[in-house]
């Protein structure tokens, strides 16, 4: 039962970021965008990372993809319309690179041994708390700072000049 | 495999239940709150389709639902339709964390009056609420026209600032009940006998300010100040496709924000037992229609800010005072020690 919710899952995914990449209308775009980012939150409740799956819709659906969202609706339309076609200069260069990380990551799965899950989590939000301030305390920490310096550089560039 | 047929029949039979009562309150809701609205203003309110006008609601969805559809020139098509259900979804959605009474039994089967009982119920809620966002911006967008567009934005950079004040807001109750899971909220409540507004009234103030922005009501409500912007960001859709966009936005949005507050601050399903078994339903369902009737009650008496102010107050006062009650909140529970 739990494979069907999981090709649901996947395939709803999968057509998403193809949408993504393949539609030319940005608006368009950035709503398969959407789509994928809800999928993966989809995929992690799925798997029992509940928090993980809460964060995911807050965070990336929403705090970060409408921002997106906001910059693209107000682009004005023309600008849209003269830009045809694929970047094929870029395909050109970008078509090599995504075969050698397929490859890479086709051998990692078929060589490698999956990671099994050790013991069941009861709550989620207490261990990845608890793992935030023990283990990783320092990174945490590093990382809030690095947040607080672009928060500040952020108010500065959006104050008015007087 | 019986068993999962059997839980898969329960909640498939929640769902129904709640959709048809949510969609039905929602419309019955304009009536209360055209009745509402009369008496204010000293009017009748509607009085001719029914006993009390009380068959208005029917005779309106019957008006939108049979009109013309226009769909405006340089419309995004898709779009334009998908908004629709981008505002109304995540405003449903919002019902499924939330519980309405303590778990029965029938047939030798426990079963808990809420949908899903995640232990991430608070984030579902921050989630689904600013998930409503992407309605307003899209369907401002596809209708190709200045007003909605303005319209959709202003109401966007409103969801975003007090989309971060509700969060902050709320963190002290977590903080107080040491779970996310809404039944779990309650539960802590009633075991100390205690609501949480009086040990969190700011908080329940802030919650309360976040509430009416985020459900398009006064005085916050610049999104749709008539005399700017016409409606602002659904002017161009027509029929039933714009009565979804209301509904969604000031009556499912409202009610299932009140049933969160009463089971963040006034103790959810708790109550004197007065009608034995389904007291605890009516004690939850009385507490969420004095929420709303006071949200009805503010918007037909109060004038709304303007535009600028709306994102300042949220960004400039309530945010540092959210951080404060935090700060003071974790403090004191970590002195005197709140729940484990």
């Amino acid at each position: 039962m739990e494979w069907v919710i999981f090709g649901v899952l996947a395939f709803w995914l999968l057509v998403s970021v193809l949408g993504a990449v393949l539609v030319k209308n940005p608006v368009h775009s950035i709503l398969f965008f959407l789509s994928s980012v809800l999928a993966m939150a989809g995929l992690f409740l799925s798997l029992g990372a509940e928090l993980l799956a809460g964060l995911q819709i807050i965070i990336y659906a929403v705090a970060i993809v409408v921002f997106y969202v906001l910059v693209i609706t107000t682009i004005p339309w023309e600008k849209v319309k003269r830009f045809e076609g694929v970047y094929k200069k870029e395909l050109l260069f970008g078509i090599p690179v995504v075969l050698v990380i397929f490859l890479l990551m086709g051998s990692m799965v078929l060589r490698g041994r999956f990671a099994q899950p050790v013991g069941v989590v009861e709550d989620n939000v207490r261990e990845v708390g608890r793992t935030l301030f023990t283990s990783y305390l320092f990174p945490f920490e590093v990382a809030s700072v690095i947040l607080l310096v672009a928060m500040i550089g952020a108010i500065l560039l959006g104050r008015k000049e007087e | 495999m019986s068993e999962f047929v059997v839980s898969l029949v329960i909640t498939l039979i929640k769902i129904g239940v709640l959709l048809g009562v949510a969609l039905g309150l929602g419309a019955y809701l304009t009536w209360v709150e055209r009745k509402l609205a009369g008496h204010i203003q000293a009017r009748l309110g509607p009085t001719v389709v029914g006993p009390f006008g009380l068959l208005q609601p029917l005779a309106d969805g019957l008006k939108l639902m049979t009109k013309e559809s226009i769909i405006p020139k340089g419309a995004d098509v898709p779009v334009y339709y998908l908004a629709i259900m981008m505002a109304v979804a995540p405003a449903i959605l919002l019902f499924s964390v939330i519980p309405f009474g303590p778990e029965f039994r029938i047939l030798g089967y426990e079963i808990k009056p809420i949908i899903s009982d995640v232990n991430i119920g608070l984030l579902v809620v921050f989630a689904m609420g600013s998930l409503a966002v992407y309605g307003t911006i899209f369907s401002g967008w596809a209708s190709n026209s200045k007003y909605a567009f303005i319209g959709s934005l202003r109401k966007a950079a409103v969801i975003i600032a007090y989309e971060v004040v509700l969060g902050f807001s709320v963190l002290g109750v977590i903080l107080l009940a040491g779970t996310m899971s809404t039944t779990g909220i309650v539960e802590a409540q009633m075991e100390r006998g205690v609501w949480f507004i009086f040990y969190q009234p700011v908080a329940f103030i802030l919650y309360l300010f976040c509430m009416l922005a985020e459900s398009g009501r006064v005085p916050f409500d610049i999104q749709e100040a008539e005399a700017e912007l016409v409606t602002g960001y659904n002017v161009e859709y027509g029929g039933m496709r714009f009565g979804a966009l209301p509904l969604a936005e000031w009556y499912l949005n409202t009610v299932a924000l009140s049933a969160i507050a009463v089971v963040l601050f006034f103790g959810g399903w708790s109550g004197p037992n007065i009608l034995g078994p389904i007291s605890p339903y009516f004690w939850f369902l009385a507490k969420t229609f004095g929420l709303v009737f006071f949200v009805l009650w503010l918007h037909w008496t109060l004038p709304r800010f303007q535009a600028k102010d709306v994102t300042e107050i949220a960004w400039k006062i309530m945010l540092p005072l959210a951080l404060a009650n935090v700060l003071i909140t974790a403090v004191v529970v970590y002195i005197f020690g709140g729940a484990g």
